[in-house]
C-alpha cells in the first residue's frame, strides 16, 4: 500500500475551498475516504462491478480541478435558454460543481424547509450536517464515491423537518461550461426528509458546449418514516463528457421513493444506485431509460437491499442502442434472512438497432428468506418486423415507423416522470436523438 | 547428459522400480509433483504424448490461483494430502455384507426399489457372483461394435485409438481453462470414451452403469464423446442411488464434440454423499462440462438432476460454433441440510441462427444454499441468435437461500433473448388444496415440487425420469415441517 493516490486521481482528492481544520469531523471523514482510495486502487475488468466497463480512457485523459473563483463569470448570458418551460421550481444552479447564487432562484420556502449550498451550511450551521453527511453512504465507499467524499466541491443540501411539505419541486441544475482543459467537478448532495415530509427533486445535468470534462457526483438521500420523495434525473452531459453518479438511498418505515433516471448524454456514463430499506412497509420504485449511440457507454449498477420484512421494490430499466452504443445493466436485489414478505421485481429491456451495438446485462437475485415474491426479467431484441410492416403498410416511411416504435418503447418510462413539463422536454430530446440516429 | 535428462531418468527409474515391487499395493502415497504425474501415466502404460500432455497441464496448473468467485464456502483443500492414484479396492478391504453398511443408505435403496445384488454393488461390497448388469453389458458391447460405435474406458482409448485422443482430448476444455480442469488434465484417473461414426444412430442409450470397468473410475474422471457427421448418441451418467465414495474431492472433465447434423444428449443424475447433518464429510463436486457444436445444424443437450454432494460447482456449457446449431440445458438442483450448489450453464453463440434454451429449477430447503450462475453470449457474427432462459427457485424453510446471477452479453442486433426468473415458496393455497384431498403434507410437497420440475424431467430418458422423481421425493423428506 502506498501513500500515493492511484495514478490519474491525485487531483481528485484535493477538497475545494474549505481549508483543513475547519471542522474536525469533516477532516476525519475526508482523510478516511482518501485512505480508502489508496487502499482500493484503480479497478480493472477483473473486478466484478467493472467487468464490462473500462477506465482506460478516463485515466488517460487526466483531469485537473475547477477554478472556483471563475465560475460565476462563465455564464454571462444567464441560463434562460436552458430552463424547462412552464416549470415553477426552487432552483439551485451549480456551475462546474460550484454553487452559483446569481443563477439560482430559490424563492420563498415554506416553514420547516431548508435548502442551500453545502459550503454555506458548513459555515452557517455545520451541526446540521455533522450527523448526516456520509450517514447513508457509510464508511465503506467504492472508489468514485470515496474520491468525492475526500475532495468534493460544493453541493445541494435539502433538509425537511417533520411533516414539512414542499409544494413546488426543487430543481438542481448542473452546468458544465468553459472547460478549456479537461476538468473534474465533484458535486456532493444531501437530501434528508424527516418523518412525514414530502418533496420532489428534479436533477438535470447540462453542458453549454460539447466539451471534454468529468462529473463525479454523489447524492445521499435519507427518507424518514412516512416520507415521500419524487426524483427525476435527466443526464444530458456533453457528448464528450464522463459522467459518474453514486446515488445512496436509505428508506425508513412506510417511506416512498420514486426515481426516474434518464440517460442521454456523455461519452461514458456510469450510475450506481444503492438503495436500502431500514424500516418495514417502505416502497422503492426505480425506473430508467438510456439511449446509447455513436461511441457512448451507458453503465448502470443497481443494488437494492431488503434488510427488513414487508418492503416493495420495483426496478424497470429500458435501453435503446444504436451506432456503436454500449450499455451495461447490473442489477442486484438482496433479500436478507429475516426479510419475509418482500416483493421485488426487476426488469431490463433492450432494443438493439445496429450491428455494432452491445448490451451486457446481469440482473441478479440473492434471496435468503422463503416467504418472498421476487422476479426478474431481461430481454434483448430488435424492432418487431410485423409492427414495422403494419406501420409501413399505412404509408409511413421506414425511418419514421422505426422512430415511432422506439418512442413507444421508451414511452413507458417517459410517462412515469413526475413533472409534466419535464416529461415534455425529455420526450422532445429522445425524439431528436432518435431522429439523428442512423436507424436504418 | 543435461540435468533435466538426469532428473527425468531418475523419475522414470523410480517408477519402474515401483511398478515391479509395488504390484500388490496399487495406491500412490499422498502428494502431487511431476513424479506423481509421470507415475500415474506410467502405471496406465500411456504413450509418450499422453505423459507430455499431463505434464504440460500440471506445470500450467501450478501457476493458476484457486478460484474464489463461486458462492460456496469450504476450507482450503490440501492438494498434497490427496492420493492421486488408487487401483480398484481389493475384495478383502471392502465391507463383507450389507450388515456393515449404514442403515440409512440401505433404507434409501429400499425406497428406490433397487435389487439386492445391485445394492451390494453400490455399497461397495465385494460381489463374487457375476451379477446381471455385467452380462447385459457384454451383449451391449457386441451390438455397439456392430454399429461401429466405440464405447470404452478412456485409458483403453489412449492405447487403441491414440489418433482420436490426440485429435480431440482437451480440444473443448483445454488444461488452461480453469483450476480444476487443469488439475484433472494432469492427474485424471479414468473415464469414458465414446466415438459415434458418421451417420450412425447409436442403437441404445449409453451409460457408465453398463460399462463393466467403469467402477472406481476415481475422483478425477474424464469423459470424451465425439459424434461424427449425422450421428446421434444419448449418454447417461451417474445413478439415482447414493454411491459410497471415499474421495472427498471430485474434479471431473466432460468434453462433447458434435459435427455437422450430429446430436448428443447427455443426462446426469448426481446423488453423491452430501455429508452428515452438519455438512461434514460430503463430496466436493467441481466439474467442468462443455460441449462443442462444431458442425452446422448440430445439437447438444444437457439434462441434469443434482441432489447430492456437499458442494457442487458445475456449469455444463455449449459452444454453438456451427451455423444453425442448438444448445439446451435442463437442470433440477436440490440443496438441503448444509448443501451448497453453484451451478448453471454457458451458451456461447458464435454461429449464425444458433439457438439455445435454458431451463433451471432450483429447490433449496433446510440451510441449503443455491446459486444459478449462467452466461449467454451472442458474438458479433451470431446473426439471428435466439435464447430463452427460465430459472425458477423454490424455497422451503426460512434458513435457505437462492441466488440467481445471469450474465447476458449481446453483440449482434438481430439477437432475441429472453430471461425470466422467479423465486417463491410453495404456496399455502396449493398445500391446502392437496391436503384437503387427503394427501399428507409430505406427499403434497413432493407432488408440487415434482410438478415444478416437470419441464426438466420430461427431458430425461424415461427410466431415469421415473427414478429422478422418486429421488426428489426422498431428498425432500423431512425438509417440510
Amino acid at each position: 500500500m502506498s501513500d500515493q493516490a492511484p495514478t490519474g486521481f491525485e487531483t481528485w482528492l484535493v477538497a475545494a475551498g474549505s481549508a483543513a481544520g475547519e471542522h474536525e469531523w469533516l477532516d476525519r471523514q475526508r482523510r478516511h475516504a482518501a485512505e480508502q482510495v489508496r487502499e482500493l486502487g484503480v479497478p480493472n475488468t477483473k473486478h466484478e462491478s467493472w467487468r464490462y466497463t473500462s477506465l482506460k480512457r478516463l485515466l488517460e485523459t487526466g483531469f485537473s480541478r475547477v477554478d472556483e473563483t471563475r465560475v460565476d463569470d462563465l455564464v454571462p448570458a444567464g441560463i434562460d435558454a436552458y430552463l424547462v418551460p412552464g416549470l415553477d421550481s426552487h432552483r439551485i444552479v451549480m456551475v462546474n460543481g460550484h454553487y452559483s447564487p446569481r443563477l439560482s432562484a430559490l424563492g420563498e420556502l415554506p416553514p420547516g424547509v431548508r435548502i442551500g449550498a453545502l459550503r454555506e451550511f458548513l459555515t452557517s450551521d455545520p451541526d446540521a450536517l455533522r450527523e448526516r453527511l456520509n450517514a447513508v453512504i457509510g464508511p465503506q465507499q467504492p472508489l468514485f464515491s470515496a474520491l468525492n467524499t475526500a475532495g468534493s466541491d460544493d453541493g445541494l443540501v435539502v433538509l425537511l423537518e417533520r411533516g414539512a411539505i414542499l409544494e413546488r419541486p426543487i430543481e438542481l441544475i448542473h452546468l458544465a461550461v468553459g472547460m478549456e482543459v479537461p476538468r473534474v467537478a465533484q458535486p456532493r448532495h444531501l437530501i434528508a426528509l424527516a418523518e412525514g415530509a414530502q418533496a420532489a427533486l428534479i436533477e438535470r445535468y447540462i453542458s453549454l458546449n460539447p466539451e471534454l470534462y468529468c462529473t463525479n457526483s454523489v447524492l445521499e438521500l435519507a427518507l424518514g418514516r412516512d416520507a415521500t420523495l419524487y426524483h427525476d434525473r435527466i443526464q444530458m452531459e456533453s457528448p464528450q463528457a464522463f459522467h459518474i453518479t453514486g446515488l445512496y438511498l436509505d428508506q425508513a418505515a412506510n417511506s416512498h421513493y420514486q426515481g426516474v433516471n434518464i440517460g442521454l448524454g456523455g461519452a461514458w456514463a456510469r450510475t450506481d444506485i444503492i438503495a436500502r430499506f431500514s424500516g418495514e412497509h417502505a416502497q422503492c420504485r426505480l425506473q430508467g431509460l438510456y439511449l446509447a449511440g455513436d461511441q457512448q457507454l451507458m453503465d448502470y449498477h443497481l443494488d437494492v437491499e431488503h434488510a427488513v420484512p414487508n418492503c416493495t421494490s420495483q426496478e424497470n430499466f429500458k435501453g435503446i442502442l444504436y451506432g456503436k452504443g454500449r450499455a451495461v445493466f447490473d442489477g442486484r436485489v438482496l433479500v436478507a434472512r429475516n426479510a419475509q414478505r418482500t416483493d421485488a421485481a426487476m426488469s431490463n429491456k433492450n432494443l438493439m438497432l445496429s450491428e455494432h451495438a452491445e448490451v451486457d446485462t446481469k440482473p441478479q437475485l440473492e434471496i435468503h428468506a422463503d416467504d418472498v415474491k421476487c422476479s426478474h426479467g431481461t430481454t434483448v431484441g430488435q424492432i418487431d418486423a410485423e409492427m414495422l410492416f403494419y406501420l409501413r403498410s399505412r404509408g409511413l416511411s421506414a425511418s419514421l415507423a422505426r422512430r415511432m416504435l422506439c418512442l413507444g418503447f421508451a414511452g413507458e418510462i417517459i410517462e412515469s416522470i413526475h413533472h409534466e413539463a419535464v416529461r415534455e422536454v425529455v420526450a422532445e430530446q429522445v425524439g431528436a436523438r432518435l431522429e439523428s440516429a442512423p436507424l436504418d | 547428459m543435461t540435468s533435466t535428462q538426469a532428473v527425468d531418468e531418475i523419475v522414470r527409474s523410480e517408477y519402474e522400480h515401483g511398478f515391479v515391487t509395488e504390484i500388490e499395493s496399487d495406491t500412490l502415497p499422498p502428494g502431487l509433483d511431476e513424479g506423481v504425474v509421470r507415475a500415474i501415466s506410467a502405471r496406465k502404460g500411456e504413450p509418450e504424448f499422453m505423459t507430455e500432455w499431463r505434464l504440460k497441464a500440471y506445470r500450467h496448473w501450478l501457476t493458476m490461483p484457486t478460484p474464489h468467485w463461486a458462492a460456496v464456502h469450504y476450507p482450503p483443500i490440501d492438494y498434497q494430502a490427496i492420493s492421486y492414484f488408487s487401483a480398484p479396492k481389493r475384495p478383502e478391504d471392502a465391507p463383507k455384507s450389507l450388515d456393515e453398511i449404514d442403515p440409512a443408505l440401505l433404507e434409501t435403496y429400499e425406497k428406490l426399489g433397487i435389487p439386492i445384488e445391485e445394492q451390494k454393488a453400490l455399497a461397495g461390497i465385494a460381489v463374487d457372483a457375476v451379477f446381471d448388469s455385467v452380462s447385459v453389458a457384454t451383449t451391449f458391447r457386441e451390438s455397439l461394435a456392430e454399429a461401429g460405435v466405440i464405447f470404452c474406458a478412456i485409458s483403453e482409448a489412449v492405447h487403441d485409438h491414440p489418433e482420436l485422443i490426440q485429435k480431440y482430448l482437451g480440444s473443448v476444455v483445454p488444461h488452461t481453462d480453469n483450476y480444476y480442469a487443469g488439475l484433472n488434465a494432469a492427474v485424471f484417473s479414468d473415464g469414458t470414451f465414446v466415438y459415434v461414426p458418421e451417420g450412425v444412430r447409436c442403437p441404445m442409450e449409453l451409460s457408465t452403469y453398463f460399462r463393466i470397468n467403469a467402477r472406481n473410475t476415481g475422483q478425477f474422471e474424464r469423459t470424451l464423446i465425439i459424434a461424427e457427421r449425422g450421428s446421434y448418441v444419448s449418454y447417461l451418467e451417474g445413478c439415482t442411488a447414493p454411491q459410497r465414495d471415499e474421495n472427498q474431492l471430485h474434479a471431473a472433465v466432460v468434453e462433447l464434440i458434435a459435427m455437422d447434423d450430429a446430436e448428443i444428449k447427455y443426462s446426469t443424475v448426481q446423488n453423491w454423499y452430501p455429508g452428515d447433518e452438519r455438512g461434514r464429510g460430503g463430496i466436493y463436486n467441481f466439474v467442468t462440462k462443455r460441449g462443442d457444436c462444431r458442425g452446422a445444424r448440430s445439437k447438444i443437450s444437457w439434462t441434469q438432476v443434482e441432489t447430492g454432494s456437499a458442494i457442487t460447482w458445475k456449469y455444463p456449457s455449449c459452444i454453438l460454433r456451427g451455423d444453425d446449431s442448438v444448445g439446451e440445458f435442463y437442470s433440477v438442483a436440490v440443496t438441503k441440510g448444509r448443501q451448497q450448489a453453484d451451478t448453471g450453464t454457458k451458451m456461447i453463440h458464435l454461429g449464425r441462427n444458433t439457438r439455445s434454451t435454458i431451463v433451471s429449477k432450483g429447490i433449496s430447503a433446510g440451510e441449503g444454499q443455491q446459486t444459478y450462475r449462467g452466461l449467454v453470449r451472442i458474438s458479433q457474427r451470431a446473426a439471428g441468435a435466439r435464447n430463452h432462459t427460465q430459472c425458477d427457485s423454490l424455497l422451503i424453510g426460512d434458513r435457505c437461500s437462492a441466488n440467481t446471477i445471469p450474465y447476458i452479453e449481446v453483440k449482434h442486433p438481430s439477437a432475441n433473448l429472453e430471461h425470466e426468473a422467479t423465486t417463491s415458496k410453495i404456496s399455502e393455497d396449493q398445500l391446502f388444496y392437496c391436503r384437503s384431498r387427503g394427501l399428507t403434507a409430505e406427499d403434497a410437497v413432493s407432488m408440487i415440487v415434482n410438478g415444478f420440475c416437470k419441464e426438466v424431467f420430461n427431458e430425461l430418458p424415461m427410466e431415469f425420469a421415473v427414478e429422478a422423481q422418486k429421488l426428489l421425493s426422498i431428498s425432500l423428506e423431512g425438509a417440510v415441517g
